[in-house]
């Protein structure tokens, strides 16, 4: 009984409380694809994605019902930072939900337009300035929603005076952007308006040697030395005057509590690779950082293990060092990672299984009725066809020569000057359940031992290699066949013994894979990279970097004369795989079990004359 | 041909093609359709005040499609040139448009023709006929378009005098949206600068840019009253693209202009 009565009283207080239009709702996640691509026309950076801003705590005055409700604390802001433009996950500000995404685009907009933010207030206004003046259409949206907006807002001369200040010229630069310089100082911000940007959770915070801003009012601040943090949490600064070693004093059931201070050295470069301890940082709500650089021993290590020597593959040489692309200084870093190229070296033969035999013929079914490797040729002495223009020819001629009857077209197979490197991607994603028969890895199994078939029939020369990667020292780099091996039962073998771990280093992949390539002699040289995600890694390979130095990579192997190519399951992937392959450089398969059937037809359009 | 062609010229295109024409010199054209390649030929064919003979290279093209073959008559065998044989002899601009559409061996009968012998050998005939004096060759390619199983034969490429054509700059093409269309310059500008924004997104969310051609055709259905909205929609968005999502993300682009 009390339970329902909770619920009910909850429900009612929140609703109360609450301005939104529930009827008027748009969700980020249905046009996501949408406003990417409207950022990006915009003139956004193409390398950011959009994704879901999580809440921020901003400090506002509250009405006693919102006291009561808890509401009002955190606020869904759209904010961007190097990684990616952050929007609400919905908007329901609006009652008209035209308006609401007419927001969504407004948004967008702007982050294409201010990729930095210096000054919260004056950089909104400028931008909006800028919109206004160069695109009429976007214009009158604006006008509309701020029209619409500003009737949401409370009315000033209801608040107390202190605030009445604020909110009056809150309300001016919406009503008239550019005429608002400052704000008044007062103990709380101002409301969130949700037709700016806010600046990236952790500017929110100043530190302890700013003097003389305001550390709660970001309309006062200046931030143009403000110190870049990949996180998305709050930030708080404090001095450790005690010099401790950090030592947490927490009980690990109480584990969403954690609010002490932890010490995490960021004065050193924080792209270093074992400085990451963001699964704790995410439980964390606020991150207190300190100036002193002690305690660097005290690093939490959470790394996955690697299989002793003996349980694991044989691995061949030293290890082959690469470069990688750092786009924060936009040059090539040599030596950034290291390749262990693998072999499993002691697989048992496997023949062709009955389901493999089945795909397999389905596929040559395919080739043959397209007439793939056919070829044409005219005026032969044998064919299917007469070959009228032969024959007129031969009329044609003075002295006609009776030994000589070449009056058929003849088709014959054709000769394929490509060679195919497949590398395909062996991160522990690929253990994930497509359905409940069957993990990606399987669908990967069968779909490389169908392609090798398919492949060995149209006499393509062809590698296959797997990858994964443990940081940049250990990129895995398996070899499964290369181009002098031939394909049979051993191949299969290993084919049928690859298993998931570890993560996706693609770039180092991708140029060993180029340098192997390039030693071929063919015309035609395809790489094709069959993967179910994004790259990542444990370090700073997860997000921008790591996209940046793929794209490096596949920019690197086209220049040289391949054709790079991408074959994924990742329905997400249209965020991110045109800014890597560019538009026509990649398939993505909707259904992943038909993989094994789609990916020869993927390789035959690519490669049909 | 018309007579009153208009081009808009973008660089040094002009000077470089006559400089080829003085000196005997094929020339090759790459960039992206509906760039004016073709227009360019058309308009350089007028100023010199030659014939223009142009042949759109496709699979089939064979080398009999060039230079030409034998045909039945009621009294037997007649040869017949072809459009590059004819414009050999007659004089002209030959222009094979898309050449990289056709098959390596059918350009190769291009070879004899782009050196300093001038000459096309008819093998079926045995003839060798000397280029008329007037006879200039010209082709064109996309490069965007390239499958990766076709291209030139460096051989072939390394004949001509290359020149890279790509959209005009934006005054340049506001110009020629004006001159083509009679649309306002405010219109033409807008629509310019809606077409530089889409540019961004090629090779990314679209698989060719919009083309100057496109925007032609968008101010020509604005200039005779045809809603905003609209032209942008059929001239611009729906040659663009087939997939929903992106058109409506364009059509949200267009009205941040309109």
């Amino acid at each position: 009984m009390e339970e329902v009565v909770g619920k009910i009283w909850d429900k009612w207080l929140t609703r109360q409380v609450s301005a939104d239009h529930p009827a008027a709702t748009v969700n980020l996640c249905d046009i996501r694809s949408q406003l990417l691509l409207f950022y990006r026309a915009m003139g956004g950076v193409t390398a950011k994605s959009i994704e879901i801003a999580e809440g921020q705590k901003l400090k506002v005055k509250r009405t006693t019902l919102q006291k009561v409700a808890g509401s009002h604390q955190k606020f869904s802001l759209a904010w961007q930072d190097e990684r990616s433009v952050r929007l609400p996950a919905s908007l329901a500000i609006f009652a008209d939900k035209d308006l609401n995404e007419a927001l969504y685009f407004w948004l967008v907009a702007l982050a294409a337009k201010m990729p930095i933010m210096t000054h919260w207030l004056q950089d909104n206004q400028v931008a909006t300035i800028k919109l206004m003046a160069d695109y009429p259409g976007l214009k009158q949206s604006y006008l509309k929603l701020s029209r619409a907006y500003l009737a949401a807002r409370p009315e000033p001369d209801t608040l107390s005076p202190r605030d009445r200040a604020l909110e009056k010229q809150i309300q001016s630069a919406l009503k008239v952007p550019g005429i608002v310089n400052h704000l008044p100082d007062g103990k709380y911000q101002p409301l969130p308006v949700s037709l700016w940007l806010y600046p990236p959770l952790t500017c929110l915070a100043s530190r302890p040697d700013d003097k003389g801003l305001e550390q709660n009012n970001p309309g006062q601040r200046n931030l143009p030395d403000i110190k870049e943090i990949e996180q998305r949490k709050q930030v708080d600064y404090v001095d450790d005057e005690r010099k401790t070693d950090g030592f947490m004093a927490f009980q690990a059931e109480a584990l969403e509590t954690w609010t002490e201070q932890v010490n995490l050295d960021r004065c050193q470069n924080e792209d270093d690779d074992n400085d990451n301890l963001d699964d704790i940082a995410k439980d964390l709500d606020i991150i207190t950082l300190s100036r002193h650089r002690k305690a660097k021993a005290a690093r939490i290590r959470f790394d996955l293990d690697l299989p002793a020597a003996e349980n694991d593959d044989l691995r061949l040489g030293e290890g082959i060092p690469l470069p990688e692309w750092n786009f924060k200084q936009q040059r090539l870093v040599e030596n950034s990672c290291f390749i262990q190229t693998m072999l499993a070296d002691d697989v048992k033969p496997v023949p062709l299984s009955q389901k493999h035999q089945l795909l397999s013929r389905e596929v040559s079914q395919l080739f043959l009725a397209i007439g793939l490797n056919r070829t044409r040729r005219k005026a032969q002495a044998t064919g299917d066809e007469l070959d009228l223009d032969a024959w007129i020819s031969e009329q044609s001629r003075p002295v006609k020569d009776s030994s000589k009857q070449n009056y058929f077209i003849d088709s014959r197979d054709n000769f394929r000057d490509v060679n195919c490197l497949i590398l395909a991607d062996l991160s522990l994603s690929t253990e994930g359940h497509i359905n409940n028969e069957q993990k990606v890895i399987d669908v990967i199994r069968d779909s490389l031992i169908v392609f090798s078939e398919a492949l060995n029939q149209l006499n393509d020369e062809f590698a296959i290699y797997g990858f994964s990667s443990v940081r940049s020292q250990h990129v895995r780099y398996h070899i499964l066949k290369n181009f002098n091996m031939r394909y049979n039962d051993h191949v299969r073998g290993r084919i049928s013994r690859i298993e998931p771990g570890y993560y996706t280093r693609m770039g180092a992949a991708i140029r060993q894979s180029s340098k192997l390539l390039l030693d071929r002699g063919a015309d035609n040289k395809i790489l094709l990279l069959l993967t179910d995600g994004r790259p990542n890694d444990l370090d700073q390979y997860e997000g921008r970097y790591g996209l940046e130095d793929t794209r490096q990579a596949i920019i690197e192997a086209r220049q040289a004369g391949l054709v790079p190519y991408c074959v994924t399951i990742d329905q997400k992937a249209h965020d991110y795989l045109p800014f890597l392959f560019g538009h026509n450089g990649f398939a993505i398969v909707n259904d992943a079990t038909q993989l094994p059937k789609v990916l020869p037809k993927i390789y035959l359009n690519l490669t049909k004359n | 041909m018309n007579n009153t062609c208009y081009y808009q010229v973008q660089g040094d295109e002009v000077e470089i093609f006559n400089y080829c024409v003085e000196h005997d010199l094929p020339a090759l054209i790459k960039g992206p359709t509906g760039c004016g390649k073709t227009r360019f030929v058309e308009y350089m064919a007028q100023e010199l005040n030659r014939p223009i003979t142009t042949i759109s290279c496709h699979d089939d093209l064979t080398a009999a499609d060039l230079i030409g073959r034998h045909l039945i008559s009621p009294d037997g065998t007649y040869w017949q040139d072809g459009p590059l044989t004819r414009t050999v002899r007659n004089g002209g601009i030959c222009y094979l448009d898309e050449i990289i559409e056709a098959r390596k061996d059918t350009t190769v009968v291009l070879h004899s023709l782009t050196d300093h012998r001038r000459e096309l050998h008819i093998e079926r005939t045995g003839e060798v006929i000397k280029a008329h004096k007037d006879f200039v060759l010209v082709v064109s390619y996309n490069p965007s378009y390239q499958n990766i199983m076709k291209g030139l034969k460096p051989s072939t490429r390394q004949r001509f005098v290359g020149m890279s054509f790509d959209y005009p700059e934006a005054e340049k093409e506001i110009e020629i949206l004006i001159h083509e269309s009679k649309v306002d310059k405010e219109t033409a500008s807008q629509l310019v600068k809606l077409a530089s924004d889409i540019r961004r997104l090629t090779d990314l969310d679209l698989k060719a840019a919009v083309s100057t051609r496109l925007l032609i055709y968008t101010a020509k259905m604005l200039s005779s009253g045809c809603n905003i909205s609209k032209a942008c929609r059929h001239c611009i968005i729906e040659p663009l693209t087939d997939e929903p999502e992106t058109v409506k993300a364009l059509e949200k682009l267009v009205h941040a202009y309109f």
